[in-house]
């Protein structure tokens, strides 16, 4: 426990996220009198279920040094899918076919960014329209609809008092990437991609692996989070779901990543996506229209944005500071032999 | 050694088959590409008629003033705005704001210059501080990112999300739907827009220190051309240009509202990606330092014609949107196979 503590306290990023959420969250708890309750609990992690996964998926993309922008495009296009198979074949084969085809079209962009050497903003970009031209197609431009609405019902089901099946199996999410990026090979050398390349690559890490393996879990999260809308509302349009990439990015960006990459983790993931959540849920109190809550998810942005770099920039003034000391420490020590060289 | 002096003396053409040697995919899927193209312009009814191709230039015309624009950020090595919609919705809301009420005064109401002038004041305003922010040192896609919602959130807000209605006669219309000489206005702006960036990127200090920012971020640095001031300069272009866009369309809806540029706007779901797209297709390098604002123009031209005979030949949206994603994954895959090996990386 001590350990935690002090891990916590030395990453200034993830500190200030926890403070960050922890201010949105007291903010909102004193205004608001149901905010500290049972239901709004449950509420917010029903929320976190799918904003959670869209954070965890640009996180893993900005440790590997990259961002995916065509996270709303896949999971629009997953949504779609599994809306649509849903009723011919099941839940569970619709499921696996639409994560499948999440995944592959993440493995897909990760082994051309690899294979080309190209930043992932110019190839997500480009799939961000292809993938919702698909997605627009699979639909035949209608919004898809379930016929059966059981599996819906059974998502949302309480289940211990904050849970439902769906936050649940996105908690469980969470752990296996948490121990996959913690402590696995694969998982550390993503850190490894993303924070130091040039040395990574040189030290004998394949570029290819890990950035195949970080947009296929980037490409399964984003097409997880998709189903849980689709399944959860019952219905799925192609050109939905693009707010997903601005709510993920703050999530991501309070949970403590560097646009640097090789930095943050999944804990900071789970607190950005909360923060966020807080925010959005305590907005609904206040009955505000939709581009209310789009301005201050965006002012969380820029909060966070402007502390890290006034931190980055105030890191290496100091390290500046420190150096410039010992120079002029060296310099005067020289000089002090050369007085009592020349005095003698 | 000798191979590389051999390869510098071969001729042109010998030194084009060599290169498809190694890479018979990738010329199997241009000739294939071309092919389709030809086939389509010959096959589509009413293509070859010049009040079409003023069509196509008109539609490039939209999109193509704001991928001007943004080629100065692209081409300065500050990937691209995300922000680009937002910007034109709040910038045309302002225009709309000044023909409709004159902010709050009467006598102002309807007043063309001050209305234009508003509306490119906030463009400057919002160019400089997403500039700023940049030149700071965030990186753009997550400034601009964040940029967009507050833009989008204030113009939602000031409008009350409605729309600004502003009737006929106007002092706007001749920028709207006027036409000079055969050609109608917006028009005849890109072409002259398109002409003085290419002059000012290609024959001013501004322009060649554009491109060394570009292509060399540290040379830049060590020369004295910081990207603090450089991010700054471009994205005040790429808002203006954003601005000067979203007034010629308000103009010629006679009424504004925050959601015009966002969903379905022209062809292709959405307009910031329709603009980057235009970037891309035409082949400018996205890390900076190499491509031109013709480059530009020509890609805004061939997205439009690629569009209108998608149009005239019965598809619908999904299939569109389809088409001009394949186009731009197509050419990034493409601009990526021929700068790898040839050029530095990163």
């Amino acid at each position: 426990m001590e350990n935690f503590i002090k891990k916590i306290t030395k990453d200034v990023d993830l500190s200030f996220a926890i403070l960050l959420s922890f201010c949105v969250y007291v903010f909102f708890a004193i205004n608001i009198e149901v905010f500290f309750s049972h239901n709004i609990s449950f509420a917010i992690l029903e929320r976190f279920a799918v904003l959670g996964l869209v954070g965890l998926a640009l996180t893993i993309c900005i440790i590997a040094g990259e961002i995916d922008l065509s996270i709303g495009s896949n999971a629009a296009l997953c949504a779609v899918i599994v809306v649509k198979l849903t009723d011919p074949l099941g839940a569970p084969l619709a499921m696996i076919i639409g994560l499948s085809v999440s995944t592959l079209i993440g493995a897909t962009q990760g082994f051309v960014i690899a294979f080309i050497r190209i930043r992932a903003i110019v190839i997500t970009v480009g799939t961000l329209m292809l993938l919702r031209g698909v997605a627009l197609l699979i639909a035949e431009e209608k919004t898809v609809m379930l016929t059966d609405f059981r599996v819906p019902d059974f998502i949302t089901t309480k289940v211990l008092m904050y849970f439902s099946p769906a936050s649940l199996t996105v908690i469980l999410i969470f752990i296996c990437v948490g121990i996959f990026m913690r402590y696995t090979k694969y998982g550390r050398e993503i850190y490894a991609i993303g924070g130091a390349r040039k040395e990574a690559l040189t030290a004998g890490i394949p570029l290819r692996r890990p950035m195949i393996i970080a947009f296929a879990l980037s490409g399964f999260c984003a097409g997880f989070a998709g189903t849980v809308i689709g399944l959860k509302s019952g219905t799925a349009q192609g050109l939905g779901l693009q707010y997903l990439l601005l709510a993920g990015t703050v999530a991501a960006f309070v949970g403590g990543v560097s646009i640097l990459g090789g930095k943050g983790g999944v804990l900071g993931a789970a607190i950005g996506a909360l923060t966020v959540n807080f925010l959005n849920t305590g907005l609904v109190f206040y009955a505000l229209q939709v581009h209310f809550v789009q301005l201050f998810t965006s002012v969380l942005l820029v909060i966070v944005i402007v502390f890290q770099t006034m931190s980055r920039v105030f890191d290496s003034r100091q390290a500046r500071k420190s150096l410039l000391a010992t120079i002029d420490e060296r310099k005067t020590s020289l000089l002090e032999k050369k007085r009592s060289a020349l005095g003698r | 050694m000798n191979a590389i002096i051999e390869n510098n003396q071969l001729p042109f053409s010998a030194k084009f088959l060599q290169f498809y040697k190694d890479r018979t995919l990738l010329a199997i899927l241009l000739s294939l590409f071309a092919v389709m193209f030809i086939y389509g312009i010959f096959f589509t009814e009413n293509y070859l008629t010049i009040t079409n191709f003023k069509a196509i230039i008109r539609d490039a015309a939209l999109y193509g003033i704001m991928a001007i624009g943004l080629t100065f950020v692209t081409l300065s090595g500050n990937f691209f705005l995300l922000s680009l919609k937002e910007t034109a919705s709040i910038c045309g809301v302002t225009f709309a704001m000044g023909m409709a009420t004159g902010f709050g005064s009467p006598d102002l109401a309807g007043n063309f210059l001050v209305s234009l002038l508003a509306a490119l004041a906030v463009g400057v305003v919002s160019g400089v501080i997403q500039g700023y922010f940049v030149g700071m040192g965030g990186n753009p896609i997550v400034v601009t990112l964040g940029g967009a919602g507050i833009l989008y959130g204030i113009g939602a807000w000031w409008s009350d999300n409605l729309v600004i209605n502003f009737t006929r006669p106007h002092d706007a219309e001749w920028l709207g739907t006027g036409s000079f000489l055969g050609l109608p206005s917006i028009t005849w702006s890109f072409i002259l827009i398109a002409i003085a960036a290419e002059i000012v990127l290609r024959h001013t200090n501004f322009g060649r220190k554009v491109y060394l920012v570009g292509a060399n971020k540290a040379a830049g640095k060590a020369t004295g051309h910081e990207n603090f001031s450089m991010a700054i300069i471009v994205f005040t272009i790429c808002s203006v240009c954003c601005a000067f866009v979203a007034v010629a369309f308000v103009a010629q809806m006679d009424s504004a509202q925050s959601n015009y540029f966002s969903a379905e706007f022209g062809s292709s779901g959405d307009m910031t990606i329709l603009v980057i797209a235009t970037v891309m297709v035409g082949g400018n390098s996205i890390m900076g330092g190499y491509g031109s604002t013709l480059r530009t123009s020509l890609g805004a031209i061939f997205i439009a014609m690629v569009d209108n005979m998608m149009v005239l030949q019965g598809f619908n949206s999904g299939p569109r949107i389809v088409g001009v994603g394949l186009m731009i994954v197509f050419s990034i895959i493409v601009f990526g196979l021929f700068a790898k090996g040839s050029r530095a990386q990163e």
